[in-house]
């Protein structure tokens, strides 16, 4: 079964500066002696988190608390620098939603190409169903996602990014992306995707959504946790979903 | 049979040499009563030998699926089945679990070489290797490879772990589940347990008749006694035994029975009045047998082996224990017993007692299935944690699709697609070709195809090496957002390229049908270097694609480097264009990367200097690019 098992673990963010980058700088530097002026900020910082199935964890925390690098962390994206970071199950993280995408291509050749890249193989059913959750017209498959409005393009971004469900599900700021009509529809389909998923992860600045969505919210601060609320289980839809689906 | 009504139920492949019916023996019935008393819980098959010329080479054994190998007889003791280990490997991915019955090195063969790792690897050990244990020197290092790979050892004793060397080291995957029988198959109704034949001397033995059993020390115990001996059990031994009976001249009193059904051993056992195991080497691990006759309530005569067997059934207690090989304390004990009713009854009782409580059926089908399902959760937990990061096919499939992506989209855009890049191409070779023709006189035509050639190839590993300094910094977002492993863009800059290099290959390949007599045998052996080419230009990708990421002023370097080295090699030139190779020329390694497949397309031969220089050279970037993969996840910081 899913589960996350983070064990003290912390990450050292190294920030390159524009000389950071430069081996002759680098090589210099030993040569005269110069003070590596690298600096390494602590991005997390000696959190534990053990979640099994059925986990949903919020994350809350002003900029630049490490939300984002901690969800990258359980991720996989960085090595953690100490401690020790065990996941279970498959991660689908979402991230950023148009990482991947190439707006020369025609919208159906993206979703094929984001399919794969997340190791699905497109199949037409699928690619229509997808298609056909956007709303969009049948012809603007063909077209070149560059002539597409930004608000077009986060519904066909993200129909194709939570098509499939997954173990483990990774969220940064869900659904400040999509438009207004369109959100309802988006915002049923993510709690669906929430309800399936074993475990959810989801950072977000959005108070009320995460008491909604979780179980749990950490607050971290400066890569720290600063507290755990365990919040009360609402009788709201993804209780009811949930149901249904048992 | 009955359908398998759950599909779920795992299923287990036992590994062993030889099976019912074509023998009988301690070890089958093990490997019986675990097929039958697990088989709620797992479905179970069996691999195995079989010496017989039966055609049918998958038979069902007591609803049990038994695959028989062919084998033309047995060399030191193991069957000659050369597909074996091929048949083994075939099946192991149609199981979920692997129970290798050791001492069996012809399927060490396959688990050394680590063909069965994606399955979890039980080891039931029966033995050590006694019998040929001169060739202990090649099959330990086999046995040890096969027990780091098993999730689980199961002895039937502790002792064995403490006592056998090899088990010591791997001391904390063993488990020893002993042996179990269920007693109520010896309730013969027409003998109590209890009963004691006062004037009784009859002494039973069970066995296959080979030498490690003990026979002839057991027919020598017999001489100028008064019991008799019956032994149960065929084998290769069973000439010499009669000609030893005949020697000793106790024929009177000692009979070798055969083979004999199961209900007539029962029976045997229930009348028989001492039961003796006078086995005399370490390979008797625990006595099936003599737990057999302990079940009957016989008492027992054994051997004080390093082994289970005078744990199983104790000196004093439930049998009388007597050195190995040591006829005259084996008479004297067996008469010991004859001579008294009264202990005979006593350790007859303790001894159905033991069989009963201590070596219960039903605490080793638990033990069994508890190391079992242990296993299996473990390797399934672990295959989960596996497929949390792609696997090495998934990186290398996420990359085709999108260099295949890549390449899809040079054709959207123009009509002729990434052909504009061929039709560039035979320009640069026309406009080359003439330029050289300029400059020698010799026949430029016939010079064209190869020259083609080489710059398509160079074309490709420049473009290759280039693409992957600013592969990783492209994908960033791939990287960061979706957590791909960074070698996957760098892989996509070989392949995009190859597909690009197949187009310029158009180029030479016209040249090469229109101007040279067409000689395929060279072709194919230029395959050889070609590959070592390809590698090398991947594996130099990865490196300098690694460390252009990470150090940002690379990028200027290696590109002058490439320009330089392309003009100072004869890439463009052919060998007897220039006589007097100048030493840069010589000492650079794209010279010898084109030389190795060069060469031989010409229908020339590749100097050795440039065979070892090449190797030299992958040998150095295999080191560079595994050091690069070690450390490529921090590439997440770098972009």
């Amino acid at each position: 079964m899913a589960s996350i098992s983070l064990r003290n673990a912390s990450l050292d963010y190294p920030l390159y500066g524009a000389y950071d980058h430069s081996l002759k700088r680098r090589l210099l530097g030993h040569l005269i002696r110069e003070q590596s002026g690298m600096r390494i900020i602590r991005a997390v910082d000696n959190i534990t988190i053990e979640a099994e199935a059925g986990a949903r964890i919020g994350l809350a925390g002003p900029n630049g608390s490490g939300k984002s690098t901690l969800l990258r962390l359980i991720a996989g994206v960085y090595p953690p620098s100490c401690g020790s970071v065990a996941i279970k199950g498959n991660i689908v993280p979402l991230l950023g939603l148009n990482a991947g995408v190439n707006l020369d291509f025609v919208a159906e050749d993206n979703i094929a190409l984001l399919l794969r890249i997340s190791g699905r193989k497109p199949t037409r059913a699928i690619i229509d169903e997808i298609w056909a959750f956007t709303e969009l017209e049948e012809r603007m498959q063909r077209l070149p996602l560059r002539m597409f409005s930004s608000g077009m393009l986060m519904r066909v971004l993200f129909a194709t990014a939570t098509a499939f469900p997954a173990d483990i599900l990774l969220l940064d700021e869900w659904l400040s992306v999509v438009d207004e009509n369109f959100s309802a529809k988006a915002q049923a389909r993510l709690i669906k995707l929430v309800s399936q998923a074993a475990i959810v992860i989801i950072a977000s600045h959005d108070q009320p959504l995460l008491r909604r969505t979780c179980s749990t919210i950490i607050n971290l601060d400066h890569g720290r946790v600063a507290s755990t609320v365990a919040v009360e289980p609402p009788a709201t839809h993804p209780f009811e979903l949930r149901e249904k689906r048992a | 049979m009955t359908p398998v009504s759950e599909p779920t139920r795992p299923s287990v492949l036992h590994i062993f040499k030889v099976y019912y019916p074509d023998l009988f023996g301690g070890t089958l019935t093990v490997i019986r009563d675990i097929c039958t008393s697990l088989k709620d819980a797992f479905t179970s098959a069996v691999l195995v030998c079989s010496k017989s010329a039966d055609e049918r080479r998958n038979i069902v054994v007591n609803d049990i699926a038994v695959e028989r190998v062919q084998s033309f007889g047995d060399v030191l003791s193991l069957p000659a089945a050369p597909t074996y280990p091929w048949r083994l490997w075939r099946k192991i991915a149609q199981h979920d679990l692997l129970a290798l019955h050791a001492p069996f090195p012809l399927a060490d063969l396959v688990f050394a070489f680590g063909l069965a790792r994606k399955r979890p690897l039980v080891v039931h050990w029966h033995a050590d290797i006694v019998t040929h244990a001169g060739l202990r020197w090649f099959v330990e290092p086999l046995m040890r490879r096969t027990l780091r790979q098993a999730a689980a050892i199961i002895v039937s004793d502790h002792v064995l772990v403490d006592r056998t060397p090899l088990l010591r080291e791997f001391a904390d995957k063993c488990h020893a589940v002993p042996f179990g029988i269920d007693t109520t198959k010896y309730d013969w109704p027409r003998i109590d347990p209890q009963h004691v034949n006062d004037r009784g001397r009859l002494v039973l033995a069970c066995g296959r008749l080979v030498p490690y059993k003990g026979f002839e020390v057991l027919i020598r115990a017999a001489q100028g006694r008064n019991f008799e001996v019956w032994i149960i059990g065929e084998g290769a031994e069973r000439a010499r035994l009669e000609q030893l009976i005949e020697e000793l001249g106790v024929g009177d009193r000692v009979r070798l029975l055969g083979s004999v059904p199961d209900c007539e051993r029962v029976k045997l056992m229930c009348i028989a009045d001492v039961f003796a195991m006078p086995s005399v080497t370490n390979a008797e691990t625990f006595g099936l047998v003599q737990l057999e006759a302990m079940a009957a309530g016989r008492p027992v005569v054994n051997t004080a082996l390093d082994t289970a067997v005078p744990h199983v059934a104790r000196d004093g207690i439930e049998a009388i224990t007597v050195p190995p090989g040591d006829s005259a304390a084996l008479g004297d004990a067996i008469d010991t017993l004859i001579r008294d009713p009264e202990r005979r009854r006593r350790m007859g009782l303790a001894a159905r007692t033991r069989a009963a409580t201590r070596y219960s059926a039903a605490a080793f089908k638990n033990g069994m299935e508890t190391v079992y399902a242990q296993v299996l959760a473990a390797s399934t937990s672990r295959s989960a944690t596996s497929s949390a990061t792609p696997g090495w096919l998934d990186v290398i499939r996420i990359a085709g699709a999108l260099a295949w992506s890549d390449m899809r989209h040079r054709y959207v855009r123009s009509l002729l697609g990434p052909f504009w890049m061929s039709l560039q191409m035979a320009i640069v070779v026309a406009v080359l070709g003439s330029v050289i023709g300029q400059m020698s006189n010799a026949g430029v035509l016939a010079r064209l195809p190869m020259l083609a050639l080489s710059m398509t190839a160079w074309t490709f590993l420049n473009s290759v090496v280039l693409d992957a300094t600013t592969a990783l910094q492209g994908s960033a977002s791939l990287i960061r957002d979706r957590a791909l492993p960074p070698v996957i863009f760098l892989l996509q800059c070989t392949f995009r390229q190859a597909l690009f290099a197949l187009h310029n290959a158009c180029v030479p390949l016209v040249l090469w049908l229109l101007l040279t007599p067409r000689d395929l045998s060279h072709a194919l052996a230029a395959l050889p270097g070609l590959l070592l080419f390809i590698a090398c230009t991947f594996a130099l990708s990865l490196v300098l694609g690694a460390m252009a990421t990470r150090y940002r002023d690379l990028k200027p370097i290696i590109e002058s480097s490439l320009m330089l080295g392309f003009l100072s090699s004869p890439v463009i030139w052919s060998t007897e264009m220039i006589n007097h190779r100048s030493t840069i020329m010589r000492l650079n390694p794209l010279t010898h990367l084109f030389a190795v497949w060069r060469e031989p397309l010409v229908g020339g031969h590749v100097d050795t200097l440039s065979i070892v220089y090449v190797l030299a050279c992958l040998a150095g970037l295999t080191f560079a690019s595994w050091l690069t993969l070690v450390h490529l996840r921090k590439a997440a910081f770098w972009i």
